[in-house]
């Protein structure tokens, strides 16, 4: 009787304990008072604070950031993100998914190309032996700044390293003197992808082929689109319509599958916003 | 009275103990020098003293809870003392909320007498005294009583290694389990969902009690989050001690 | 109505992983009437001090029953009438005997100012009053001994269960204590203890129960158990020559110029005593040999 009385206490207070965390979290969001957070102390400092728990300390940064940046509900959210993950990386140089997550969402959601090419030049000091940087560094360089020469330079520099995957150097080389031939980078970027057994380079790959397969069918699309509305006058309503007028054969997705966004009043495609990282 | 026979018992004997008064001397030493080191920071002395002094004395007291409370239940029962107090019309929650309430007090004098001599410090070095400091260091005592509970749990059935080790590693996941209130949100598959919600509801969820941001930041201080921060510690605690007991009931003393 | 009463008690203890099962208690049966000094005899391992903390209630028994003055005995506040001194007493080392008899007090809620009287009463019973400010990291394991029982005493039980008192006390100490538990008895209290010698206990027992192997061989008032016990008489006497002797049946030793013989009836001392006075023989002493607990003891044990 008397176990039976303690038992139920037990639950009784737990349930009570699990409803003031509840109204806690409802109530406060750490997201606003760690705003404080956001300023950060400079990643030096942070290092001594982690008292030689670096490692934990960096991953926890990491993953705190990866929820912050997940939620899309916040203004500004972008105003302390170079400076949150140069402090990660300052507080553990050598994890990897830092720059390079930290970089898709620079180029991706922030848009700032230069932004994520700076973190990828601090992981390519950081970490020499590493080809994936570089690697990103020239894919960002030839796509966006379509600065040829700086692309070839990082290419060789990413295929010098001794982990570098064997096709790297013929192929990119051979990739930047067919700089036009989006398509011969797609199926590049595509035999990486299926051949990659390592998460990161998958997720790279996929991004990067997603990007490319985006450009390509975009040109295609906006080209068809032109041809429909010179000769009807006004743009399709949707991409259905260019099938059945004979247009094209089919209303292409994107590399992951979607339906690409059609504005009908612009005659504008746009692609939604997928990130391999976010589930 | 019974209560207060045995909390005064198991308050003589922790401050017994030696490591006890290093730790708190270690504490004040700690604090005492973020004197020295704010001289060495330019610009905002203040705030560097605050923050190495708030961090060294939490520290330090967070051992003490762990520590103390560890050896506490379970050197009475490897020294036979229990025989003496079992044996005595006392029941065992008796026994287990009389030893609460001695570990409470040590604490108590404990924290004290850090933080009394951390703020006269403080007031002799800057001329200010910011009374909200003394809501940091309720909140923090509220935090060393979980911690406090949760060790004396432990050593209610298990070793003192062991204790300090699922204690040490409760405390820590104490700190960082705010970073999940996110994260559970975006599991799918509902038995991932499910663990991950009971977990973080269970589990307990330290940071609420550190404002040690607001303190040296100045910002104003939430009443109804302070509010709610003692019922949560009452409640854990409370639930702690239930649960101590069901365990401690059953015990056997060859 | 009893002081105790236990009826099929039984405990097993279970190793870890729960595959070693070793049974302690297999069926105890004791029966303690008011008043009376109950002896618990039995060897080590035999179950003495796990029935003792059953009823104390720091073992739980797995079946059985176990009254104390026709109440049962797992009510916490039960124990406020009972005194329990344990096998080798262990104390808080850093207090005093008067401390500590003080916090016992507390813990029995009793008013401090009758616990200090009190604490100065039996501190000058067991001996101790010289010693009282000492902390008993200093005690003696004698002295340790006495301040348990004094503790046992504080707040003046109608029952006192002690476990192996006599241990660790020297021959006055331990006749210090027979007068104590005999002055207690004498005062209407009950008194039950376990010991493994045997001396002591024929001395002072009311009752006794043989515990061997985890069961009760046997249980009864001392007198009785040894009442029907003459077991032979022992005639030693002198100026017989030994041929004439010869032709007398009993079976004698000659020892130190005496011969002592014995013999395993009345009739058969007198026929002698009249064969040694016709013979001109000198009888030195005429002593009736009865049973000993000892003998009863060794009795149950061989069996």
């Amino acid at each position: 009787m008397k176990k039976a009385g303690l038992a139920f206490a037990f639950i009784a207070l737990m349930i009570g304990v699990g409803y003031m965390q509840f109204i806690y979290d409802s109530h406060y969001s750490y997201f606003a008072l760690h705003k404080t957070f956001v300023t950060l102390p400079p990643g030096k400092t942070m290092k001594i604070l982690s008292f030689g728990f670096h490692n934990l300390m960096a991953d926890m940064l990491f993953i705190w950031s990866i929820q912050f940046y997940s939620t899309y509900n916040l203004t500004n959210r972008f105003d302390y993100l170079e400076h949150i993950f140069n402090t990660i990386t300052d507080v553990n140089p050598r994890y990897k998914e830092p720059y390079i997550v930290g970089s898709w969402i620079m180029a991706l959601e922030a848009r700032d190309i230069r932004m994520a090419m700076r973190l990828l030049e601090k992981g390519a000091k950081n970490n020499p032996e590493e080809w994936i940087f570089d690697y990103e560094l020239g894919f960002y360089a030839f796509k966006n700044l379509r600065n040829y020469p700086l692309a070839e330079k990082y290419f060789k520099e990413s295929a010098s390293k001794p982990n570098a995957p064997s096709m790297l150097e013929r192929r990119w080389a051979h990739m930047v003197y067919m700089r036009d031939n989006l398509q011969y980078a797609y199926e590049l970027w595509l035999d990486i992808y299926k051949k990659s057994k390592k998460l990161l380079e998958r997720d790279s790959a996929a991004n990067h082929l997603h990007q490319i397969k985006f450009e390509i069918d975009k040109k295609w699309l906006d080209r068809q689109i032109a041809m429909f509305k010179t000769k009807r006058y006004r743009f399709p309503f949707n991409l259905e319509e260019l099938v059945r007028t004979g247009y094209i054969d089919k209303v292409p997705r994107d590399f992951n599958g979607y339906d690409y966004i059609y504005d009908a009043k612009t005659g504008k495609i746009t692609a939604s916003k997928v990130f391999r990282w976010k589930k | 009275m019974k209560l207060r026979a045995i909390a005064l018992n198991t308050f003589k004997e922790a401050v017994r103990n030696k490591i006890f008064y290093l730790l708190v001397v270690l504490g004040v030493i700690t604090a005492l020098s973020s004197v020295i080191v704010s001289m060495l920071a330019i610009g905002d002395t203040e705030k560097v003293l605050k923050d190495i002094g708030l961090a060294a004395i939490d520290f330090f007291s967070v051992l003490i809870a762990i520590f103390t409370g560890i050896n506490l239940v379970y050197k009475e029962i490897e020294k036979k003392t229990i025989f003496n107090i079992l044996s005595k019309p006392i029941s065992r929650s008796s026994f287990i909320i009389g030893k609460f309430l001695g570990l409470a007090f040590t604490l108590l004098i404990a924290l004290a007498s850090m933080a009394s001599i951390f703020m006269a410090f403080l007031y002799l070095s800057t001329g200010n005294m910011d009374p909200a400091i003394l809501a940091y260091f309720f909140l923090l005592y509220l935090e060393l009583l979980i911690i406090t509970s949760i060790s004396l749990f432990f050593s209610s059935f298990s070793t003192p290694i062991l204790s300090s080790i699922y204690t040490i590693s409760l405390y820590l996941i104490g700190q960082v389990l705010w970073t999940f209130n996110e994260f559970k949100h975006h599991l799918k598959a509902p038995l991932e969902k499910i663990t991950a919600y009971f977990f973080y509801y269970i589990l307990p969820n330290l940071e609420k009690f550190n404002i040690k941001n607001e303190i040296v930041l100045n910002n104003r201080l939430d009443g109804q989050l302070i509010a709610n921060g003692i019922i949560y510690a009452v409640l854990y605690i409370s639930a702690l001690l239930v649960l101590t007991i069901i365990i401690f009931d059953r015990r056997e003393f060859q | 109505m009893n002081a105790l009463e236990i009826r099929n008690l039984k405990k097993t203890f279970k190793s870890n992983f729960l595959i070693r099962q070793y049974p302690v208690l297999k069926g105890i049966d004791i029966t303690v009437e008011k008043g009376e000094i109950y002896g618990f005899l039995g060897p080590n391992g035999a179950g003495k001090t796990t029935t003792m903390k059953c009823i104390i209630g720091l073992i739980y028994p797995d079946t059985g029953e176990i009254s104390i003055f026709g109440q049962p005995s797992d009510d916490t506040a039960r124990r406020r009438n009972i005194g329990f001194l344990p096998e080798q007493p262990y104390f808080y080392d850093y207090l005093t005997a008067e401390e500590l008899l003080m916090f016992s007090g507390m813990l029995f809620s009793l008013p401090t100012k009758q616990t200090r009287q009190k604490t100065g009463e039996l501190l000058e019973l067991v001996g101790l009053e010289q010693k009282k400010n000492l902390k008993l990291k200093k005690y003696s394991k004698g002295m340790l001994q006495r301040v348990g029982l004094a503790q046992a005493l504080i707040n003046e039980p109608e029952f006192l269960i002690l476990d192996e008192p006599f241990s660790g006390l020297d021959p006055i100490g331990r006749k210090e204590l027979r007068d104590i538990i005999l002055s207690l008895r004498d005062n209407g209290k009950t008194i039950f203890f376990s010991s493994h010698i045997l001396q002591d206990m024929e001395m002072m027992v009311d009752r006794v129960g043989i515990i061997l192997d985890g069961t009760i061989r046997k249980e009864g008032k001392l007198s009785e158990l040894i009442s029907h016990s003459v077991r032979y008489y022992e005639i030693v006497f002198t100026g017989i020559d030994e041929n004439i002797l010869a032709n007398h049946p009993a079976k004698y030793v000659f020892q130190d110029n005496h011969y002592i013989a014995r013999l395993d009836t009345v009739d058969e001392t007198n026929k002698i005593i009249e064969f040694i006075v016709q013979n001109k023989g000198k009888i030195i002493s005429i002593t009736p040999i009865k049973r000993t607990l000892e003998d009863i003891f060794f009795e149950e044990i061989h069996q």
